[in-house]
């Protein structure tokens, strides 16, 4: 099974998403202002969440329950990385 | 931080990622290495840098293999539970583990690393060379004889996840033997696939680095730049250097650097 239109949304968010990222971080590091660059950095980081969170509504809508869960898991993982890193 | 160090960092990241690009490789694997060998930077945010230089090459690439048809989200998305286990898992056991074991580990990655390259990849016997949705189908219901081997693919890919949440790197080492050898999917796809998979993987990790404070902007901030002008290069450098060449330079920097990560974890460098 595929999902020709949901590899084309994924492909211009990832696509652009970098791009963004990318010139947010050099032009933080171009103007030494380290917040601006520390934000690319940031969003660089929720890009794939981003790109998991698409997925699983892609799922959801198209009533593919069994992907859709698994792709809340995989959100929930990520979640519980982010966690341990703020308490452990 | 000063702008020259800014600058070297860029160009390592730079070179790290045209020639582990042009060999379908991420630079991860020598960024670390080169940056506290040669930079004295803490391994500790070496990894951090290098994990978002790791997202950066995987969201930047991932386009293109969407638009030819190569990435098997759904195959995907399925092995993503079992490396984002394994990345909170290494996220768990990343502040217990002394920076020596640390080092003693990136050693036996690049010796595996070195070793898969004199290793000519072949196409898995008994793959099917065309995109089969049936056999993907059969596969992602998990019934039929693929259920013997998604639990031997997902056991890998929690290990590829846990090696790099540790490191810092997209693990291609682990995830390789999982895709060809336990799943049998063709290289292209698997390339594609895995590729897909490591923003993911390195994004649970990545956000427990950034909370943790081991991400700094100062080297972090050059190093994802100078990956993402890297894999562009990287592609043009796969149309000038031969394989061969190319490969000839990889062991040989591979087995320099595992040199240098022993002598780090057997205190004799620090």
């Amino acid at each position: 099974m595929r999902h020709p239109q949901l590899e084309r949304v994924l492909a211009a968010v990832l696509q652009y998403g970098t791009w963004l990222a990318t010139v947010v971080i050099a032009a933080g590091l171009a103007m030494t202002r380290t917040r601006i660059a520390t934000a690319g950095i940031a969003l660089l980081i929720l890009l794939p969440v981003l790109r998991v969170a698409l997925m699983l509504i892609v799922f959801v809508r198209q009533r593919d329950y069994r992907l859709g869960a698994v792709a809340a898991l995989v959100l929930l993982l990520i979640g519980l990385g982010f966690t341990l890193g703020v308490v452990a | 931080m000063h702008t020259g160090f800014e600058w070297w960092l860029f160009a390592v990241a730079v070179g790290a990622s045209a020639v582990g690009g042009a060999l379908g490789m991420a630079g991860g694997i020598f960024v670390v290495p080169i940056l506290t060998i040669f930079g004295h930077v803490d391994i500790r945010l070496a990894i951090g840098a290098s994990l978002v230089s790791a997202i950066a090459c995987s969201c930047g690439s991932a386009a293109a293999f969407l638009r030819g048809h190569l990435t098997n989200i759904r195959l995907a998305i399925v092995l993503e539970i079992a490396t984002t286990l394994g990345a909170v898992s290494g996220v768990l056991l990343g502040g217990a583990i002394p920076a020596r074991a640390l080092f003693a580990l990136f050693a036996v990655v690049l010796l595996l690393s070195a070793q898969q390259m004199l290793v000519r990849r072949g196409e898995p016997s008994g793959v099917a060379t065309t995109a089969d949705a049936g056999r993907w189908g059969t596969l992602l219901r998990l019934d039929a004889d693929r259920v013997q081997r998604v639990p031997l693919g997902m056991t890998l890919m929690y290990g590829a996840g846990l090696i790099s949440s540790l490191l810092g790197i997209g693990s291609g080492v682990l995830k390789i033997p999982a895709m060809d050898g336990a799943l049998r999917l063709p290289i292209k796809v698997s390339s594609a696939t895995s590729n897909f998979m490591i923003g993911v993987t390195c994004a649970a990790s990545a956000s427990a680095a950034f909370m943790r404070g081991t991400v700094v902007t100062a080297i972090a901030g050059p190093v994802a730049l100078g990956s993402v002008v890297g894999a562009l290069l990287g592609a043009r450098l796969l149309v000038i250097a031969s394989n061969g060449t190319l490969r000839v330079v990889f062991i040989v920097v591979l087995l320099a650097l595992a040199a240098q990560m022993v002598a780090y974890a057997c205190g004799i460098l620090s």
